[in-house]
Order: structure tokens, then sequence, then C-alpha cells
């Protein structure tokens, strides 16, 4: 059963420790530090010396972090710092032991590193949210390379607009043999199944694609990455560093549906020339203006322009002897999912310009759906 | 139609006193050489005294005052004020059409049902210049642009003048005909042989007795005018930057339910001319007038344009919420605009 864990210890915390694994579970759990927020506590961290190890804890109440760090404990106890100022500290310590030490009755923590020492002035641990609590729950391993693999291609589609909060999560599926992830922000889809070997949990969340993100930037290298559901929760375990995230309710979308299934046309194009093309010419595709992708005789021309700033054009061969189409799309959203595909050949499916266009590797579990604009005039 | 017409008091002198204090009591005048063949742009009312006007040559300007001031033209620092001035006057009054750096036309239909209330408002106008730049103007408040223009003169510097729907010719009617709008030298000259002297002479002269002495589409279109018809619209930029709707209420509104409904309709309307536009839009803004006035405007943008009523209205109540918890209170005018707009729409999933 996941309750609060206790996480105030009685005492009055002194400990030491090296600069470097202080900085490193600092640079872990600064980024669960609420930046802009009227709650300060929430602008602290959390140090808790008990067991024999050094805690630090992070929360801005949707994503939390905590990782541990060893260290000396000469007196147990916990205190909450300034999250920010105690990492910009860390940065500039030199490379040596660092102490720790809280004066309770001048609420400071005071560091000392070499002849250098600073006095903090500290927030009240019992006013630090509790932290979900890790223990009991049921964990899963997976791949980190697959997970995060998957997290870095598929979390580009999810929304940025906080008022469809589902659409600003990656829907995480596991299913017999396979895990799934999927992201849409209304104007693109990007799906990925990934072949799982073993045995494979039931389980399925839509995870806030920030703390995806986070995963990926704190996961070390070559570890496994351990995740589990409770509740409205979602927990990811790498290394000796915790990630909790809170759960986005609501019902993704049916994504199986929004995948046409079948297409007029199917255009395979050389992936890294058509991410150059693309880039070059959406420098004239400011404001919003579409990208014109127009094929005919067998060549695929790519232009963009913008009223007042000028314009671009540019072409490739491709094979295409169909009827001349003229299609547009957004050019982040092109770009993003020409990017995000695998392999040399990016095969381009489509049915006509007012309707879902797909990309695709040759050979790749994963699939970019996206909308095109309808292009004026 | 309620239109305002601003006139800034002696616009380049008056900015060049602010720069330069001790020249307030003196008579200035900012124009070319006056011991060469330049001609007075602006005199302050220092100078006016001494018969010194616009257009007049500097060297009889100084034959005139021989102690006046001569300061060339800045029109630099000009502009600076210009610009200052007419971004305090839309505080207010948001439809505007310059017509120069120092005069123009507010549509004041759009904030006021009534002339009591564009009097009002013409206050705040004046109030908002004077805040912003310390630079005084006079406004006429007409029902059309060229009474508007005529009574913006009425009280220099610093007066009001409103002239209420229904009295626009008996206001016209004794001015000298050569200050109405579009009567030039010449045309002067042919009506005062025609023994018509005043705006009033000019409004009551038959069909026939006009076309003897202004042939042509000038005639009516001139006599239209010293009647105090006047069909003008304000012409505002040609590019349409954004579309949008407001309401000003018959009694200041508090209760957010009632905004947010308010805001729904308005949301509905400007969804419609979007539509009928063909186009769609990136930001939605939602403005708020308060009882002083005052206005205050929230904005927030998205990544692809949208038309739909229900997304308006969604942010348009966000918009709502940050401008109310910037400053709590009532609101008089309550509106929604959406810019950015393109015309290709970028076509959605779910």
């Amino acid at each position: 059963m996941i309750e609060a864990e206790a996480v105030v210890a009685a005492g009055t915390l002194k400990t030491t420790c090296s600069r470097d694994d202080l900085l490193r579970g600092l640079g872990i759990v600064s980024r669960g530090v609420s930046t802009r927020t009227t709650v300060q506590i929430l602008a602290g961290i959390l140090l808790d010396a008990t067991g024999g190890k050094l805690s630090l804890a992070a929360t801005d109440m949707e994503l939390s972090l905590r990782t541990t760090v060893e260290a000396k404990i000469e007196s147990e106890g916990s205190v909450v710092v300034p999250g920010r100022l105690l990492l910009d500290i860390a940065r500039l310590l030199p490379e040596t032991e660092v102490s720790l030490e809280h004066r309770l009755e001048e609420a400071v923590v005071e560091v000392r590193c070499g002849s250098a020492s600073y006095r903090l002035h500290t927030y009240n641990p019992e006013d630090f949210p509790r932290l979900p609590d890790t223990q009991g729950v049921e964990l899963h391993e997976v791949d980190r390379g697959t997970l995060l693999e998957t997290v870095a291609r598929v979390s580009r589609s999810a929304s940025r607009d906080e008022s469809r909060p589902v659409l600003t999560g990656v829907l995480v599926h596991f299913e017999p043999g396979k895990l799934v992830m999927a992201a849409t922000d209304s104007y693109r889809l990007s799906v990925k199944e990934t072949s799982l070997e073993g045995s494979v949990p039931e389980l399925e969340a839509i995870v806030p694609a920030r703390a995806l993100g986070e995963l990926a930037r704190i996961a070390g290298e070559g570890e496994k990455i351990v995740l589990g559901v409770h509740e409205n929760q979602v927990v990811f375990g790498t290394g000796d560093a915790w990630l909790t995230t809170r759960r986005i309710d609501g019902q993704f979308p049916n994504y199986k549906q929004l995948v046409p299934d079948a297409f007029e046309h199917e255009v395979p194009l050389p992936r890294e020339e058509l991410l150059d093309v693309v880039r070059r010419v959406s420098v004239m595709a400011q404001r919003n203006s579409p990208l014109r992708l127009r094929f005919a005789d067998g060549e695929l021309v790519v232009s963009a322009q913008t009223q007042d700033v000028g314009e671009a054009r540019e072409s490739l061969p491709a094979s295409f002897g169909a009827e001349a189409l003229e299609i547009g799309f957004n050019a982040e959203f092109l770009r993003d999912g020409v990017d995000s595909v695998g392999g040399e050949t990016v095969r381009l499916k489509l049915i006509s310009p007012l309707r879902p266009a797909v990309l695709q590797g040759e050979g790749d579990d994963f699939l970019y759906l996206i909308m095109p604009i309808r292009l004026a005039g | 139609m309620i239109v305002a017409h601003l006139d800034l008091d002696a616009f380049f002198a008056a900015v060049e006193e602010l720069e330069a204090p001790e020249l307030r009591s003196q008579p200035l005048v900012v124009g070319g050489d006056p011991h060469g063949r330049g001609v007075v742009a602006t005199a302050n009312y220092a100078a006016r005294r001494f018969g010194i006007h616009s257009a007049m040559s500097c060297a009889e300007a100084l034959r005139r005052c021989p102690h006046a001031v001569f300061l060339r033209p800045r029109h630099r620092l000009y502009k600076e004020y210009s610009r200052a001035v007419w971004s305090a006057v839309q505080e207010v009054v948001p439809t505007i059409e310059r017509t120069g750096m120092d005069e123009g036309y507010l549509d004041m239909g759009e904030v006021a049902p009534d002339f009591g209330r564009a009097r009002a408002v013409a206050e705040a106008v004046q109030a908002a210049v004077r805040g912003a730049t310390s630079l005084s103007c006079a406004l006429g408040v007409a029902s059309c642009k060229v009474v508007a223009k005529i009574a913006s003169d009425r009280r220099k510097p610093g007066g009001l003048t409103v002239v209420p729907a229904g009295r626009e010719a008996a206001f016209l009617a004794p001015f000298p005909v050569r200050r109405l709008p579009g009567v030039g030298p010449r045309a002067e000259e042919r009506l005062r042989r025609g023994g018509v002297a005043s705006i009033g002479d000019l409004a009551a002269l038959t069909d026939d007795a006009l076309r003897g002495l202004l042939p042509g589409k000038l005639g009516p279109l001139l006599r239209d005018r010293a009647r105090g018809i006047d069909p003008r619209p304000l012409e505002l930029s040609s590019e349409t930057v954004s579309i949008s709707a407001e309401e000003t209420f018959e009694r200041d509104i508090s209760e957010v339910e009632r905004l947010q409904d308010e805001l729904k309709r308005l949301s509905q309307l400007v969804a419609e001319r979007l539509e009928a536009a063909g186009q769609v839009g990136r930001t939605v803004t939602t403005k708020v007038r308060y009882p002083d006035f005052s206005i205050r405007s929230r904005s927030t943008s998205l990544s692809v344009g949208i038309d739909e009523a229900e997304r308006i209205w969604e942010l348009a109540c966000a918009c709502l919420d940050r401008a109310l918890a910037d400053r709590p209170g009532a609101l008089r005018l309550l509106g929604v605009a959406v810019s950015g707009l393109e015309a290709h729409r970028q076509l959605e999933l779910v």
C-alpha cells in the first residue's frame, strides 16, 4: 500500500559527503524544484539523513524526484533548503569533501568545504509535502534503451496546451509481447510499438510528456528502468533515482481509428535529403505559413512563402507518376516527423490534400501521422 | 455613428516647450529659416498673439515678432511623441484613423452608446494624452467627420465640443465657408462671388444656384457637408490584423459567471466573423474596461490557428481570469479578439 512515508527524522542533520556525489544528487532532484510557485517550500530540496545515507527529494506536486547520496551521517535529521541555491553552491565548490550541518536554533544549514563556508536559511521540513511512497508498488523491469528511444521518438507529438490535459501526456500501454506508446496534439500522432521479450506487465497509463523527458535525463547509461503504476501515480526507478509523476486522468484518443487503412499514394524518399530540404525551405515558412509539397512528374517541389518576408523552393526527385498533388503541412510538424522516423528511406503515404498523411521508415515499428494544412486559394 | 476628431494643440511647438520648458513663456516658431524662404510649421500660442500662423513665411513671422525664438523642426522627436499620444488614445478608444502626426478620428460609437457618454470618453482621452505625454489636445465629437473636425477647432487649446445628432447644420452655419473641409481657395472665391460667405449660406443653396457656383460633383458633396451630412467612415489600415467583438454593458457587471456568458456570446460572434472571412487566428485576446474607463487586455497564443467558438471561449475565459486576478472589480465592457490571422487552416485529427 502506498501511504505517505515518514520523511521527517527527529534530530538535527549533520553529514559529510563528496562534492561530486552531492552535485550528482542535486542535479537529479533539482529538476523537480518548482521555479514558479507561490508556495515557497516547493522551491526547496528535502535533505534527509537516516539509516546511513543522505536522501535528496524535490517536488512541484506533479513531478517528484528522489535520490540518495553516499554520505557519512554524523547525526540523523531532516531539513529543507532552497534547492536552486544549494545546487549553485555545489557547482562552484572545489572537488573535495563537503559537510552539511543543520543548526536548528538558528534555522540555518551550514555548508563547509575547505575554507569556504555558507549559511543557508532553511524551510521547515514539516511543511514539505509528503512524497508518494514507492514501497510496495509492483515494479516491472524494462530495457532502458527501448523505453528511452521510444520516449524520444513519440513524445514530440504531445501537446503543450494545458487546456487539454490528456494530450499533454504519452499513452504508455503494455500488451502481450509489446509496449505501445502514443502521443498526439491532435495535429499529428506518433505511435511506436516495440516488441518485448519475456513477461510483460498489464499496465496502461497516460504519463505527462514532461516527466518522461526528465526520466530520459536522469537515467544513467546501461541501467534497467523499473516502472509501476499505483492509483494516480506512476513510478519510475533508475539506478538510485526515483521519479514519481501524477498520472493523467481521462480517455486517450483511440489512435488506431485515426490511422487510415489505405492510401492513394506511397512515395519513398531519401530521409536525410528530405530532412535537409524541409529545414532549408522552412526558413521562409514564418508566422505559421505552411510548407507546400507538390508532387508531379517524378519530382517533389517543397516551397514556402511568408507575406512581406519572401519565399523559398527546392526540389528533389520522387517516384510519383499520378496526377499532380499539392499538400500543405506545418513546417515544424513535418520536420519532427521526418526526423523521428528511422532508416534511410521514409515512405510518405498520402490520400488527398485534406486527408491525413503518414510517414514511416523502412521496416520500422514507428508511425507518424500528420494532418495537412488546408491551403487557401 | 459617433466620431471624434482629435487635434493636438500647436503640436511641434508644444513638444519643443516640453523639451525646453524655459521656452514656454516666449513666442516660439517651429519652421524654416527666418532669413531664408522657410515657412512656419507651428507657432505656439504666445507667437500666435503676434498674428503668426502655420504656412506663413518665416520672414514675415520674424517681422511681426522680432524677439520670437525660431527652431528647426525635429521630426524624429515629434514622431516619438506622436506614437506615445496615439497609443495612449487607443487605450481608451481602440479604433482610430490617424490623418497626421497630430490629428485623427476616433470611433467613439464603439465605446460610447450616446453623446453624453461620448463626452466622458473624450475627457478620458484628453486625460490619457496629458498623462502619457503632458501634451494637450482639442476634441470635437459629432455624428460625422466633417462636423467633428470643425468642432475640434472650436475651443482651442484643450477644448472639447460635442455636437449632438440633429444639431449639426445649426452648429456649422455661422462658420466662414472656407473652414469647411473640401473648400479650397478657388471654391471659396467662386462661392464668395455668388454671395456665399458662411457654411449656412452654402447649406441653403438651391440645386440650380449650386450648379451655377460649383459645377460637377463637388457642389452637392460640399453642400451635404455644409448640412452636416458626411457618410465617410473611418479609414482603417487596409489589412485586417484582428477580428473582434465587444460589448459595453448597460450596467457594470461583476459576477464572473455572467461575464463568462457574455464572453461566450462574443466568442460566437468572433467565430462567425472568422468563418465569414475564411480565416483562423492563433492569438485570443480578452479586453476588459473598468468603470473608470481604464483598459486591460490579456492574450494567449497557440501553435496553430483556430476558429471554433468553443475554443475561443475557453481561452478568452482563461484570459479574463488573468485580467481579473490582476485587477478585480466590475466591468463596463468586455471584448474578445482573435489575431495572428491566417487563411490556411491546420486540420485536426480529433
